[in-house]
């Protein structure tokens, strides 16, 4: 099992007078080469929940193990390097540095790993190929189009290799054909062994037929119609 | 081709990595160098400065004699007697007394004022030495009259060029010739430079001072432990007299740079708090994108060491920079422009001096000073308020 949630609960500024518990005794099994549609109304702790299975931080209560490792009372530093070995990201803003070129943006997650430059080239480089963003190689990120900015927010949470990758509204900013592009190359990853999680409200991405289950979150508990 | 450690590689990645986001920001981080080299600049000018100061007056206080005695009257200086010297022949501990004759002259036609010496140095312990105070020539000897030694603005505004003889007027106006047979080096300028120094009776000729009588009496002694112990004994033997040890001439002149430097230090103080305020408040990475940005690299598997690297890397390239540009400008200001900003506060008196020309000195140790005082302040001003947003939790960047 590559994700097992076990009554996860997230409690946010536990015992002062704004606490908020964000999640409450969820309990999920995610299998490997998946993908996995989670949707629910803002507020309804999917944020978090997606957060939680990102390795960004521990549960509260309950167990939550993320390949193979229990994330309670994981240090921050463990947490940060299990992050980064297993979990590849793709944002709604894209979050890309707008300043930055193409390939510096795809690379910026091999840096803290002392990988070489030409090794760091030659990874992005095959990526940017396959996700057909070569020629944008040397712009600054801020200077492309969204559905190339998507591309390039994919190729870097694939940047590492990782297993997981997870998805917070990746077709927010998207055009219909760019969505269906985006879970087109989602569809393909799943096939070369990625698992994928990812949130979302479009019905473009909760009826694709690569999707293998979609999970209902509502006040911070799995909802089950 | 050989192998990095991954440890040095990650080190020139974050180096990489803060070298471009520098040019990033290249504009804000222009104005920060900008202003920190400016800072140093003032900081090491004033180092620099003191420095030369102090080390042109060390060389020259080097040849002081150990004690000084000057005859005084109504609360004034007069010429003393030379019968004053057999006086002290019963002291225990006295090596030489040389007579000397010292005052100054207003030149009209100039309107610079120049100090006039006169001894003979060959009477002097080690009076040798004095001649390695000169660049070119030597000292008159007690029976050359007519010579003088000239510092090196005397030269210039006598305007002697290649001429080797000059006039000085008497106090009843008439006119005494001198032949050049010296001239003082630069290292000497503090003190040398508006000096002449000629013979002993060519001197009491020039001013008028009877033959029997000098301006004062220099005293060397055998053990530099009985100095103060000497210098009693004179003031008890002599009670006309007023006793000046070396050491007490010394303490002037450190007192004169001292209140100066430490007017200065507290000038230059305020300007490196304020600067200190500035970097934290522009340097420490607080600005809404740099903090997404720290966002996004930790939520991307940076740790809270490596982003604090990239913020020590970039603080120590604006820092290092600022500081070679910083000390070089103060160095030119120092040695080419005569270290016009600062001079008129820690120089003040040289307005009724010819001027003379600084030679920087720059020691290690100012050096290091400089760096204790500029960058490190900068270092901790950016450093710790990065480490204070570097942990922010990484959920920021997706929420």
């Amino acid at each position: 099992m590559l994700i097992e949630l076990k009554d996860t609960t997230k409690i946010y500024n536990q015992g002062k007078p704004n606490e908020v518990t964000a999640l409450s005794d969820v309990s999920l099994r995610i299998e490997e080469q998946t993908m996995i549609c989670l949707q629910g109304a803002s507020g309804s702790g999917k944020s978090t929940l997606l957060a939680i299975m990102g390795c960004v931080f521990p549960p509260t209560s309950g167990s939550a193990a993320i390949a193979g490792k229990q994330l309670s009372r994981m240090p921050d530093r463990f947490l940060t390097i299990h992050r980064r070995e297993t979990i590849g990201f793709i944002f709604q803003q894209f979050n890309l540095l707008p300043r930055l070129s193409v390939l510096d943006n795809i690379t910026l997650p091999l840096l803290p790993l002392g990988i070489s430059p030409p090794e760091r080239k030659a990874r992005a480089r095959k990526l940017m190929e396959h996700l057909s963003i070569s020629h944008r190689e040397s712009f600054p990120a801020g200077q492309i189009s969204g559905g190339e900015m998507q591309r390039v927010a994919i190729a870097r949470a694939l940047i590492n290799n990782q297993p997981i990758i997870l998805a917070d509204e990746p077709t927010a900013h998207l055009d219909s054909r760019l969505s269906m592009e985006f879970m087109q190359i989602m569809a393909d990853l799943k096939k070369e062994g990625k698992t994928i999680i990812i949130a979302s409200h479009d019905t473009l991405v909760s009826e694709h037929p690569a999707i293998d289950k979609i999970i209902n979150i509502k006040d911070g508990r799995i909802h089950v119609p | 081709m050989a192998m990095i450690p991954k440890g040095l590689e990650k080190q020139l990645n974050t180096l990489d990595f803060a070298l471009s986001s520098l040019w990033r920001r290249k504009l804000k981080n222009l104005g920060i160098m900008m202003v920190f080299s400016l800072v140093i600049f003032l900081l090491g000018s004033f180092q620099m400065l003191t420095g030369a100061l102090t080390s042109s007056a060390d060389a020259v206080l080097e040849n002081t004699p150990e004690i000084t005695i000057q005859k005084m009257s109504a609360g004034r200086q007069e010429a003393i007697p030379q019968t004053y010297i057999k006086k002290l022949n019963s002291i225990y501990g006295i090596r030489a007394i040389i007579p000397r004759v010292w005052g100054y002259y207003f030149d009209e036609s100039t309107l610079a004022n120049f100090t006039v010496l006169a001894l003979d140095h060959n009477a002097m312990p080690n009076g040798s030495k004095l001649n390695l105070t000169l660049s070119d020539g030597h000292f008159p000897k007690k029976t050359e009259t007519g010579t003088a030694v000239l510092g090196g603005s005397v030269q210039d505004i006598l305007e002697l060029g290649d001429r080797r003889v000059f006039s000085l007027f008497r106090p009843d106006l008439s006119l005494k010739s001198f032949q050049v047979v010296g001239i003082f080096s630069k290292q000497t300028d503090l003190l040398t430079n508006d000096l002449i120094v000629m013979n002993v009776d060519d001197a009491r000729d020039l001013f008028a001072i009877p033959t029997s009588h000098v301006t004062d009496l220099c005293v060397y002694v055998a053990n530099p432990t009985e100095i103060e112990t000497i210098a009693k004994k004179i003031a008890g033997l002599l009670p006309d007299t007023r006793v000046l040890t070396k050491s007490q001439i010394q303490k002037t002149y450190q007192v004169v740079f001292s209140w100066r430097s430490g007017f200065a230090s507290i000038c230059l103080l305020t300007a490196l708090v304020a600067f200190a305020i500035l970097a934290w408040d522009k340097a420490s990475g607080l600005s809404p994108e740099e903090k997404r940005e720290i966002g996004i690299l930790k939520i991307l598997g940076w740790e809270t060491g490596d982003i604090l690297a990239v913020r020590f890397w970039e603080s120590t390239l604006v820092s290092a920079l600022a500081f070679i540009i910083g000390c070089t400008a103060a160095y030119i200001h120092v040695a080419f422009f005569d270290a016009s900003l600062l001079k008129p506060v820690m120089v003040g008196w040289s307005v009724i001096h010819p001027p003379f020309k600084l030679l920087p000195t720059v020691t290690l140790a100012d050096l290091l000073l400089i760096f204790t005082f500029s960058v490190l302040p900068y270092l901790g001003a950016t450093v710790i308020p990065a480490w204070r947003c570097s942990t922010v939790p990484p959920d920021s960047a997706i929420r």
